[in-house]
């Protein structure tokens, strides 16, 4: 027995009952009146339970507690105050079910198909409404969607076919009076004659209810075809009687019959809607499903559209103003918009415009849902974007960092020190965390004609150890991304690279390589290193000074980078500059990165060092000039409009962007990305942040372009701001012009240290005395021993100490086929020409010189039980498992690009280590819900 | 009683001429804008919209009926007013109700990088007329108190542009009083009743081949969506358009009043109330390009996800419906109007994400273009041949998700 | 789920976890450079009907294949199938 709340009102319901059913035994209709089919396919049994509105009652199993609303609340109260993370926005639990066959509806018709395929030998999935099993949709994929009594979302991926046998819905009576009280269809009546409740006098019109006793009927009127037709029901709130009339020889008969009950016969309609919204997949319909639609005689008056409260008078307004087809009658009386999706008004307005317009037209279209989840059990099983970390997030956090997103990571904004860490760098020597930037290892016989095709300048005028500033256009000739390209000093291995793009460009960098690669057909290796390598920049004019304090004795000039042990860590030490200082860029493994963080501020502590954020450096370059892609840039800039044509040699051969640039050089200049300098104070109280961006740029009357960067005022006295600046109608750039009424001038060049004297400065580190040097100790790495391990409680992620092999497949193949490493080491194929190995870098791969080896601590590892594997991929795995143990496979888990190696007993998931934290709590919640067992 | 049924309205359907002075073909907003407008300007009538379907059939009626002019360039801010200018006239001038309702569109900001682009956006905007202010969080709360201002604790709204003259109108009585406008005044519009060929004399578009025989025209003007690659390409033309899928889906009745448009472009999606009550949710569209009009449960799925974290009132509320409609997309995401170099043949497509917003000015321009013979200046930064003029429109930021 | 991209390294798999690529074609009869480069940079066939296409497997295996697809429907044409 269970107690609910209806209306605030106690309501004892009897095992078995549905709300429905419950609300009914004590004479409650749920919405006061209307036909009750009891097969979820009407809108009248609609209520709020437990907050949720628009739930249908009778597809409720009753349930001890529950509170009942017989009005639509339709959500809950706002949450204003969260500051905190809430509950509120937390998703269903989802499950994902594979199967071969799923078969929806387990009428005789389901459960016949059910029972066959099993037959068979197929593994098949059962959903059925009267299990709870909410079905709200057949999609692509193909995926069936049902929400199970449980409260979880079960998203069920078969293989092979999904079967309808969802039935037939009864036909309502569309008379004036059917939103009385009192009205049931016949096979509604037969379920609540068998739930023990009184009917009353009940009168059944068309077809004779089956299931009910002999006596339970005081009149039955069967009709259609020289039948009866059902005229109006009366009464006041309840039905009191039911007006039936006959056409015969002898006229009309017209019969009133007094009641408490009509229960209602008037044909039926195939609920195949999930088969309809799925025409182009493996479906198959079944049982009266596949049966043919009744057509229900043309409705005389009354409501047709309970949802949406249209009424045959409504449609006929609309029809004599011209609104004929099917679609447009709906959409100008919303008839069929409501929770029922036309399941009630559907064959009364094919009948309507048949009679109207002679013309039997089509349904309208099937559109999920075809059961309405709420929003909380729509999310199931989705997840925001993960934002990267770096390897050094928790340092910039204990430093007091304002971490932000940009460009998909999390970059330390500012330190809350913004004027020191401007003057770090400009003064001292400050640290700053580029370890976002995208990084590619390219090598291959090909690589230097490759790469001479995909960038502008000329590569093969970049010599050994030297780097170079490089462009990267599309096919359109805008600029996509810029970076550095440096050539390896050590050539024994043949012609090898190492190119970086900005941090936002990462994402996209691999992909647009390789997609050139195959477009030139480039016998090339690329390895992306994004991940694996940290990024440190030191920068300041005791950069040095203090890269010395901390081990390195010899240093790149300008324009170089070498191979140097800073620290105690490995490094590549690259000297361009884009804060405007000395600078040197320390990439370097990731797993390394903090112990090499910690040891340079410590080196430098001397030298008062101190970190500088994101906001500090977008400050320092633009008072250098140099661009940032996509704040600066906009979708059609041209080498030429960013004034960057020094960065583009047309001379040499084709490349990408090449012909697009001759062509649109043929183009008048439009406009073009200048410095403006202005020593006006600003023209109004600033609000934190950069004031100006976005503000027009006068040319006395003229509109002339717009502001992209500004920083304020800075050390050197006025503000730069880059823009945007119109040729004026001579073709020429104005020399002055007003930024919100400000003058400012535009100037050639940065506005700080225009020679670029810093940056270039000689530099003698021989001053640091020997005796101020420290010897750092050295990180050597030892490979994880996978196989040793047992998996963990609760699990933990680690990071993983491994090498990645680019080299041709055919190497590749010659490689695992006699495997160079300890017999412990796993070995996973990421692709044809990509390994991933649990073994030290010092591997050789004989079949390919120009292979690319590498140590590889850019993933994330956990080995998880049986058990809790299959737990928490049955919730967060959305794709196919293999079958096979032991078997590698690989794609999204939990919302993340993951790796997963099954043995027999545990399995191994690997995942890149910037989405680490959010996999790791991803993984613990998972493994944390509770199981929600069928109440 | 219903208050949303029609019952003003009249569309009056007449049958096809062999001839008229102007054919457009598609008869979605767009299209049957040019004739509302041919009619009602130029005072020309002989004009005939074909339709495949029925009217507003297409994106027409699939949309998110957002109407706004906080774009992100000049060209794109000056048209766009011109469009919010003429929607707010629109009812008084057709003395139809469309349902439309001026409520604000608050651009929020959840990062420092946002924030700097809403301020830019903000800036640009309200320079070319189409007044947007930066707001900081207290005035966004004030705005839209349901938003939870942590973003769950992961998405914290720092900020937001706010366009107050952000609107919503109902699609499908914009499409029929513009219908109804051009056919009081004698235009025809022909539903069911394919384009299925253009008729050429020589170099020139002379009239269409239709599923109801030939009919000539003086000028041809394709106002498709979805298929106007197709349609070019009878003309010999290569268009700079892929066709891709948007969906939306509405909730069942909310019952508090939700005030604003609200849009976030780092957690892609956005939201507003419709006149019934419903929240309608809409994101960003499809990646490859497809002429299905098949919803998929990960769109429902993903936005829901994302709008629980700064809407978790609808944490509750159940999905009503969802639905999918196909955008024709520019490389440039801004629309392509005007003349097409084929003599006697006119295009107005590229309307992405943004068309329904844009048809009464889109109307109104291509009207004044094919009346006069003149390319109107506010449309002509939009012309086919920018791409070869190395002059493209370029407004990602802005078309964003709608 | 929605559409299933089968990757033939790693197995079908969400889109979602793909970046599309478009394989593009300029016409013959164009022989002018700047004309060729114009088609190239902006114009597309946008076809109704089964295209060829390229797509990377970002969250996987990450490297670029080909597939055949309807797109009036979005249906995957099997190899072999024509």
């Amino acid at each position: 027995m269970a107690t609910l709340l209806v209306d605030g009102q106690r309501v004892e319901a009897r095992a078995g009952d549905s709300l429905l059913v419950a609300m009914l035994r004590t004479g409650v209709h749920p919405i006061g009146g209307g036909c009750l089919c009891m097969g979820g396919d009407c809108p009248n049994c609609l209520v709020t339970v437990d907050g949720v509105a628009y739930t249908r009652s009778c597809q409720v199993p009753a349930r001890d507690g529950m509170v009942v609303r017989r009005e639509h609340l339709g959500g809950e109260e706002p949450a204003l105050l969260s500051d905190e993370p809430t509950s509120a926005g937390d998703a269903a639990p989802v499950r994902h079910v594979h199967c071969d066959t799923v078969v929806i509806g387990q009428g005789d018709s389901g459960r016949e198909v059910a029972r066959e395929a099993r037959d068979a030998g197929l593994d098949v999935v059962t959903l059925d409404a009267r299990d709870g099993q909410q079905v709200t949709g057949v999609y692509p994929g193909p995926l069936v969607v049902a929400a199970d009594r449980a409260g979880r979302v079960l998203h069920v991926h078969p293989r092979r076919e999904i079967v309808v046998a969802t039935g037939a819905a009864e036909i309502q009576p569309i008379v004036p009076g059917s939103d009385l009280e009192g009205l049931v269809t016949a096979r509604a009546a037969a379920e609540l004659v068998a739930a023990g409740i009184d009917l009353g006098r009940a009168v059944a019109v068309g077809e004779r209810p089956a299931g009910l006793p002999g006596d339970a009927l005081v009149a039955h009127f069967p009709v259609g075809e020289g039948g009866w037709e059902l005229v109006r029901f009366e009464g006041d709130g309840r039905i009191e009687a039911v007006i039936v009339r006959r056409h015969g020889d002898a006229g009309t008969t017209e019969e009133r019959i007094e009641c408490n009950t009509a229960v209602l016969g008037l044909g039926r309609n195939p609920c195949n809607a999930l088969a309809r919204m799925a025409s182009d997949l493996p479906v198959r319909v079944v049982g009266s499903a596949a049966m043919e639609p009744e057509l229900p005689p043309c409705p005389g008056d009354g409501t047709v559209c309970p949802c949406s409260g249209v009424t045959v008078a409504d449609l006929d307004g609309v029809w004599e103003r011209g609104f004929h087809e099917m679609e447009l009658l709906k959409r100008a009386t919303l008839a069929g918009t409501g929770t029922c999706q036309g399941g009630v008004c559907l064959p009364y307005l094919r009948s309507f415009l048949l009679q109207r317009g002679g013309r039997l037209q089509p349904a309208f279209t099937a559109r999920p849902l075809n059961r309405q989840l709420t929003v909380r059990e729509l999310a199931a099983g989705a997840h925001t974007a993960v934002t990267a970390r770096s390897p050094l997030h928790d340092e910039h956090l204990s430093l007091g960092a304002r971490m932000d997103r940009a460009g998909g990571w999390w970059r330390p904004w500012t330190y809350d020190r913004k004027d020191d860490e401007y003057r770090s760098v400009r003064e001292r020597v400050s640290l700053g965390d580029v370890s976002s930037l995208g990084k590619m290892a390219i090598s291959g016989p090909d690589a230097e004609a490759f790469l001479e095709r995909i960038v502008p300048t000329r590569v093969a005028t970049i010599r050994p150890g030297r780097c170079r500033y490089v462009l990267m256009l599309d096919e359109r000739g805008y600029l996509l991304d810029d970076g550095m390209l440096c050539r390896e000093a050590d050539q024994d291995a043949g012609d090898r690279f190492f190119l970086t793009s900005t941090s936002g460009g990462s994402g996209f960098f691999e992909l647009w390589l390789r997609d050139w690669v195959e477009a030139f057909s480039c016998d090339v290796r690329i390895l992306n290193q994004t991940a694996s390598l940290a990024a440190i920049n030191v920068t300041g004019p005791l950069a040095a000074r203090l890269l010395a304090r901390a081990g390195a004795r010899e240093l790149p000039a300008f324009g170089r980078h070498r191979q140097a042990r800073i620290a105690g860590v490995d490094c590549r030490v690259v000297r361009l500059s884009f804060t405007g200082e000395l600078s040197y860029e320390l990439h370097h493994p990731a797993a390394d990165a903090r112990t090499l963080w910690r040891r340079l501020l410590a080196a430098g502590a001397g030298f008062n060092v101190q970190p500088h954020g994101l906001e500090t450096l977008l400050r320092l370059r633009l008072e250098k000039g140099h661009i940032v892609i996509g704040h600066d840039t906009d979708y059609d800039s041209t080498p030429r409009r960013l004034a960057h044509e020094w960065a583009v040699n047309l001379n040499k051969g084709d490349f990408v962007g090449r012909q697009a640039i001759l062509r649109t050089n043929k183009q008048p200049l439009d406009k073009r990305l200048v410095t403006l300098l202005t020593d006006d104070p600003p023209p109004r109280e600033t609000v934190e942040g950069p004031s100006a961006e976005g503000a027009a740029i006068h040319d006395g009357e003229r509109y002339a372009g717009y502001v992209t960067s500004d920083a304020g005022t800075t050390a050197g006295g006025g503000a730069p701001m880059l823009g945007w600046l119109y040729l004026d109608a001579e073709g020429s750039l104005p020399r002055e012009v007003t930024v919100d009424g400000r003058t400012a001038r535009r100037v050639d060049g940065p506005t700080y240290d225009p020679e670029g004297e810093r940056a270039r400065a000689a530099v003698d580190i021989a001053s640091e005395s020997p005796q101020n040097v420290r010897e750092f100790p050295v990180a050597r790495p030892e490979a994880t021993d996978l196989t040793a391990e047992a998996p963990a409680e609760p699990p933990r992620l680690r990071r993983l100490e491994a090498t990645r092999v680019s080299a041709t497949p055919k190497a590749l193949d010659a490689l695992v086929e006699q495997p160079p490493w300890p017999a412990g080491a796993l070995a996973f194929r990421i692709a044809p020409d990509e390994l991933l190995v649990t073994a030290t870098p010092d591997l050789e791969v004989a079949g390919d010189p120009h292979a690319i080896v590498e140590r590889e601590t850019a993933f994330s590892y956990v080995w998880l039980d049986e058990a809790k594997a299959e737990r928490f991929l049955e919730r967060e795995c959305e794709w196919r498992r293999p079958d096979a143990r032991p078997a590698f496979a690989q794609g999204e888990v939990a919302g993340i690009p993951a790796k997963l190696w099954f043995e027999a007993w545990r399995t191994l998931v690997l995942t890149p280590a910037p989405f680490a934290a959010a996999f790791q709590r991803r993984l613990t919640r998972s493994l944390e819900e509770p199981d929600g067992d069928d109440a | 009683m219903n208050e949303f049924v029609e019952r003003q309205m009249k569309l009056t359907w007449r049958p096809p001429k062999k001839s008229y002075d102007v054919v457009i073909v598609g008869a979605g907003g767009h299209g049957l804008a040019t004739a509302y407008y041919l009619a009602t300007r130029h005072g020309m009538s002989n004009v005939a919209v074909f339709e495949r379907g029925y009217i507003g059939g297409g994106n027409s009626g699939r949309n998110t009926t957002i109407i706004r002019a906080n774009y992100g360039i000049p060209a794109a801010v000056r048209f766009y007013q011109r469009s919010v200018d003429l929607y707010r006239g629109l009812e008084e001038e057709t003395d139809r109700w469309l349902m439309h309702q001026q409520k604000g569109i608050l651009w929020m900001a959840h990062s420092e990088a946002a924030v700097r682009a809403e301020r830019m956006r903000a800036k640009l905007n309200t320079e070319f007329g189409a007044e947007t202010e930066f707001v900081g969080p207290q005035q966004v709360h004030e705005l839209c108190p349901q938003l939870d201002m942590s973003g769950g604790g992961r998405w914290p709204v720092l900020g937001a542009s706010y366009h107050p003259q952000g609107a919503t109108a109902r699609h499908d009585r914009v499409v029929w009083a513009l219908a109804e406008g051009a056919m009081q005044r004698g235009a025809h519009v022909h539903q069911n009743t394919p384009v299925e060929g253009l008729i050429l004399d020589g170099e020139r578009v002379a009239g269409v081949r239709t599923a109801a025989g030939d009919v000539a025209a003086g000028a041809v003007v394709s106002a498709v969506g979805g298929h106007v690659s197709r349609i070019a390409a009878m003309a010999g033309l290569r268009l700079p358009i892929r066709t891709h899928r948007l969906q939306a889906f509405v909730t069942n009745h909310y019952r508090q009043q939700f005030g604003p448009i609200v849009a976030s472009s780092e957690l892609f999606f956005y939201a507003s109330q419709t006149a019934r009550g419903e929240m309608l949710l809409g994101a960003e569209i499809d990646p490859q390009p497809s002429f299905s009009y098949r919803s998929s449960h990960d769109f429902v799925q993903d936005v829901c996800r994302r709008a629980l974290c700064l809407l978790p009132f609808m944490s509750n509320l159940r999905v009503l419906r969802q639905w999918t409609g196909v955008c024709d997309m520019s490389p440039d995401y801004s629309p392509i109007m005007g003349q097409t170099g084929v003599p006697g043949f006119y295009l107005t497509t590229g309307w992405g994400t943004w068309g329904f917003k844009a048809i009464p000015a889109g109307g109104e321009q291509m009207a004044e273009l094919i009346a006069t013979g003149e390319v109107p200046e506010l449309i002509a930064p939009f012309g086919l041949d920018r791409f070869a003029r190395d002059r493209t429109m370029a407004d990602r930021g802005s078309a964003g998700t709608h | 789920m929605s559409l299933r991209i089968p990757c033939p390294t790693c197995g079908g798999r969400s889109v979602h976890e793909f970046v599309h690529g478009e394989i593009r074609r300029v016409p013959d009869h164009l022989t002018d450079p700047d004309e060729r480069d114009l088609d190239f940079a902006f114009h597309h066939d946008n076809e109704e009907g089964i295209v060829t296409e390229r797509w990377f497997h970002a969250q996987g295996c990450r490297r670029w294949f080909e597939i055949r697809r309807d797109t009036t429907t979005d249906r995957i044409v099997e190899a072999g199938e024509s």
